[in-house]
């Protein structure tokens, strides 16, 4: 299977089975684009045209690189855990409107992770993490800033465990950067591999969603003190990452507001709620679409001119990706990954945390319930009947579970308004990668 | 005419698990695993960025 696509006037073909990307001219395109199944009128290809093109697309198969066999098996299911998402609080000093965590009460009360517990998910990961050497916690919330001195504790803690049993452990903190200080930058630049700070762009579009408890917009706090982390950041990463909803489908503006602030690796994430004014809906597609290609066009063009910076979603990498075991299986929340709650419960991820349905066990058991787990260790790209005739499914693994079902009540049905827009940064990502190798 | 811009290095179906997590990447909404690299590859080829 291949994937035929025009942008920006270059032909591409992304080939499924072996994740090759190639250009072509616009008669390959043609022929190709009738091959793939599209509606198209070839009749303008004389038989020197298509013996030619076929001659072309028969030397590729040989090579593999084109309609390459796809696996159809799942290659390895690991039973080890390797990442933990440890809420070390539910509470929040914002009360952001399309927080999915609830303003960061998860629809309960609010409420604080204590040291012991956040020592014992610690335990938990290293007890289960089997032979993996290389061990993910990432500080979440709420907001964790306001436990910093617990995950001051809890990561000296962790270091001392992981030099006894031989793991090394990466840290991730997830913040606002609300109550970001210079303690509090000097600590992650020496023991966070990576910190996510949230901040959604333009002053009136974070504003008008990121309020402090009191109403009033969170800006103008967060922008120096993001500003004065990266400063500090040297070579090591981070990302500032937003969110666009339906009130700012412009938001290429608000990435290119970020990076022209100095921020050079940058996310910027569709809302995910249901909240009517600000959840996406079908009919936002094409808008959101057009506003990808917007974003990639000025992403280039600063590229271009020296100015480039780190846009995660048009991040592709065709010679040195992941591997197939991890394309298959994603990001193996509910078997490899959990998320821990302040009182120790454990459930498959952070976007099902207080499901009850979803409630895997509790650190202070150490034992995880084995139909949840079985049913995220069986699901894999594989399983998910939607995916199977889709150009992208090794780039997004069948789409993220949580999304899955929160949208369509299952964790193997993917969202298609969440497949569409991956799709398109998917082909925007294609584009930038060939503009890099100067091949367009 | 068809020209490659990029194809694999190697198909590699290893599992090593030595990278970071999809959803600890950037933005634990919608992170993909086509939007990060092989760790592994990616270290092999920087020797100085290792995980000691």
């Amino acid at each position: 299977m291949f994937h035929i696509f025009n942008y920006k006037n270059n032909n591409y073909i992304y080939d499924t089975g072996s994740g090759s990307l190639h250009t072509c001219d616009d008669k390959t395109a043609l022929y190709l684009a009738h091959e793939e199944g599209q509606d198209v009128d070839i009749s303008s290809l004389t038989d020197e045209d298509i013996a030619s093109i076929k001659a072309d697309v028969a030397e590729l198969e040989a090579q593999g690189l084109l309609n390459a066999e796809e696996v159809k098996t799942y290659p390895l299911k690991s039973n080890e855990v390797k990442a933990l998402c440890i809420h070390i609080c539910h509470d929040c000093n914002l009360r952001c409107r399309y927080c999915f965590a609830d303003e960061g009460a998860y629809h309960a009360a609010r409420e604080f992770m204590s040291e012991e517990t956040a020592k014992k998910a610690i335990d938990f990961l290293i007890q289960n993490s089997g032979n993996r050497r290389v061990l993910e916690a990432d500080f979440f919330g709420g907001e964790p800033l306001m436990c910093i001195d617990v995950i001051k504790n809890v990561v000296a803690y962790a270091r001392e465990q992981g030099a006894k049993y031989g793991k090394k452990f990466l840290f991730t903190t997830t913040t606002n950067a609300l109550l970001l200080d210079d303690d509090t930058i000097d600590f992650f630049n020496r023991e966070m591999e990576n910190v996510v700070l949230s901040i959604d762009g333009r002053k009136e579009v974070h504003d008008a969603i990121r309020k402090t408890v009191n109403g009033k917009g969170s800006f103008d706090i967060v922008l120096p003190k993001i500003k004065k982390f990266v400063q500090s950041r040297g070579d090591k990463s981070y990302y500032v990452r937003g969110t666009f909803t339906a009130k700012n489908l412009d938001f290429s503006k608000d990435v290119i507001f970020l990076a022209e602030q100095g921020f050079d690796s940058i996310s910027m994430e569709p809302v995910v709620t249901d909240i009517d004014d600000l959840m996406i809906k079908p009919e936002h597609l094409p808008a959101i679409k057009a506003e990808y290609e917007n974003l990639c066009d000025k992403y280039i063009e600063k590229y271009k001119k020296g100015e480039g910076f780190n846009f995660f979603h048009f991040n592709i990498d065709l010679e040195g990706g992941p591997c197939l075991s991890k394309r298959v299986s994603a990001c193996g929340a509910g078997n490899e990954y959990f998320s821990v709650v302040p009182n120790g419960d454990i459930y498959p991820c952070h976007q099902f945390a207080g499901d009850p349905a979803f409630k895997m066990g509790n650190v202070y058991e150490g034992k995880l319930n084995a139909d949840i787990r079985n049913k995220f260790a069986s699901s894999c790209l594989f399983t998910r009947k939607n995916c199977q005739d889709c150009f992208a499914k090794f780039i997004c693994s069948g789409g993220c579970s949580a999304n899955n079902y929160h949208f369509t009540g299952d964790i193997e049905t993917p969202y298609p308004i969440t497949c569409e827009m991956m799709k398109k940064r998917a082909e925007c990502a294609m584009h930038v990668l060939a503009v890099k190798k100067g091949m367009v | 005419m068809i020209r490659t811009i990029a194809k694999p290095a190697q198909k590699k179906v290893t599992g090593c698990g030595e990278c970071r997590s999809t959803c600890q990447s950037a933005c634990k909404t919608s992170c993909t695993v086509g939007n990060q690299s092989c760790e592994r590859i990616t270290r092999e080829n920087n020797p100085e960025k290792d995980v000691k």
